[in-house]
């Protein structure tokens, strides 16, 4: 995990307006909080955020009038199209404090099972996690090769790095391989035999007349 | 078949707007590949059944296919040589009101070379632009 040091600006005006001006000038609007002290509106350089979220940075060192502070981000909200980001939640940490986080699963590899017709299904993509703010992992990747038809990939099976504690049920799967059920050639063939005409059903109080009109058309 | 509701509240509705951007839905949730509007369009019932057999003929039994949209608005229609009037006529077919960024299908289990195959497929199917967006791991 990389620290990055980035210069930031405080904002003394606020809002909606305020915040889309500070996009049009290339910088992102960001909240500082955290530690019983008060809230703290900054912008940061739209460039160096995006570098270092790209790098999968965690925390950020940051210069704001002069001093040094160590945040945790906490929080990336992006546009419309999740594609840039609009807006940091950055909160303040030491740096021998353990903070809950997601972590992201990506997995590795194609699972024996899928030669034997299976399918592979992810069902957990991030787990929360309890560590020191230094040893915050980017993403987990388990390897799934050895996952036969049928089989699970439990958070008990995951490798975790030292001193990181999953806070989820051991017992709970990350991943399996399912059998493929027959359902889409079954769904297929019962096109033909459905018209297009079919009407859903009302609920609740029908007028008769509507009643009526319904069963002639 | 193409999807519709199976139990409504009011037969018909009202034409309404399109405007704004997918405040919601926009994220991929399901699966690891999709692809995202990049229109505001009506999608009817008929062209996601379309894409839904394009990926899953593509896909032959490999991965699994998500729909994030369904037709929950009824068009209705006279039907032809009818004279005006004499009321709204009878719904036709079922659209879903998509906004730029909707996320609209999403697909796993699958190389992302795969993906981009099936998926370019679901995307002809469409009416509107779209384009083919990838799991954001981490923040």
């Amino acid at each position: 995990m990389e620290v990055n040091t980035l210069v930031a600006e405080s904002r003394t005006k606020l809002g909606t307006r305020d915040a889309r001006e500070q996009r049009k000038r290339g910088r992102i609007p960001a909240v500082i909080y955290g530690h019983g002290e008060s809230s703290v509106s900054i912008s940061l350089d739209w460039h160096e955020v995006e570098v270092a979220l790209a790098h999968g940075a965690r925390t950020l060192d940051l210069k704001l009038e002069g001093k040094a502070l160590q945040l945790l981000i906490k929080a990336v909200q992006h546009d419309h199209m999740d594609a840039r980001p609009v807006h940091l939640d950055l909160m303040r940490v030491n740096l021998d404090e353990r903070v809950k986080v997601g972590v992201s699963i990506e997995l590795r590899g194609t699972p024996k099972g899928i030669a034997e017709g299976g399918v592979l299904d992810q069902l957990l993509n991030e787990i929360e996690v309890e560590c020191l703010v230094t040893q915050i992992p980017e993403t987990m990747h388990p390897f799934v090769t050895d996952l036969g038809v049928g089989d699970s990939l439990l958070i008990k099976d995951l490798e975790f790095p030292a001193g990181v504690v999953p806070l989820l049920d051991p017992e709970e799967r990350v991943a399996m391989v399912r059998v493929v059920a027959e359902e889409a050639e079954e769904t297929e063939a019962e096109e033909g035999e459905e018209g297009a005409g079919a009407e859903p059903e009302r609920i609740g109080r029908v007028r008769k007349d509507e009643e009526g009109e319904g069963a002639s058309s | 078949m193409a999807l519709m509701p199976k139990r409504v509240k009011w037969r018909k509705s009202q034409r309404g707007k399109l405007r704004g951007r997918a405040q919601r839905g926009n994220t991929i949730s399901f699966g690891e590949y999709g692809i995202q509007t990049m229109e505001n369009v009506r999608i009817t019932g008929r062209q996601i059944e379309a894409g839904r057999i394009a990926a899953t003929h593509y896909l032959r039994r490999e991965g699994r296919v998500f729909i994030r949209i369904f037709p929950h608005k009824p068009v209705s229609s006279k039907p032809l040589e009818t004279r005006m009037g004499k009321g709204k006529g009878d719904a036709a077919y079922w659209v879903s009101c998509v906004r730029e960024g909707q996320i609209i299908f999403e697909l796993s289990g699958v190389e992302e070379s795969v993906a981009r195959n099936a998926l370019a497929r679901v995307a002809h199917k469409m009416p509107c632009r779209c384009r083919f967006v990838v799991r954001r791991h981490g923040l």
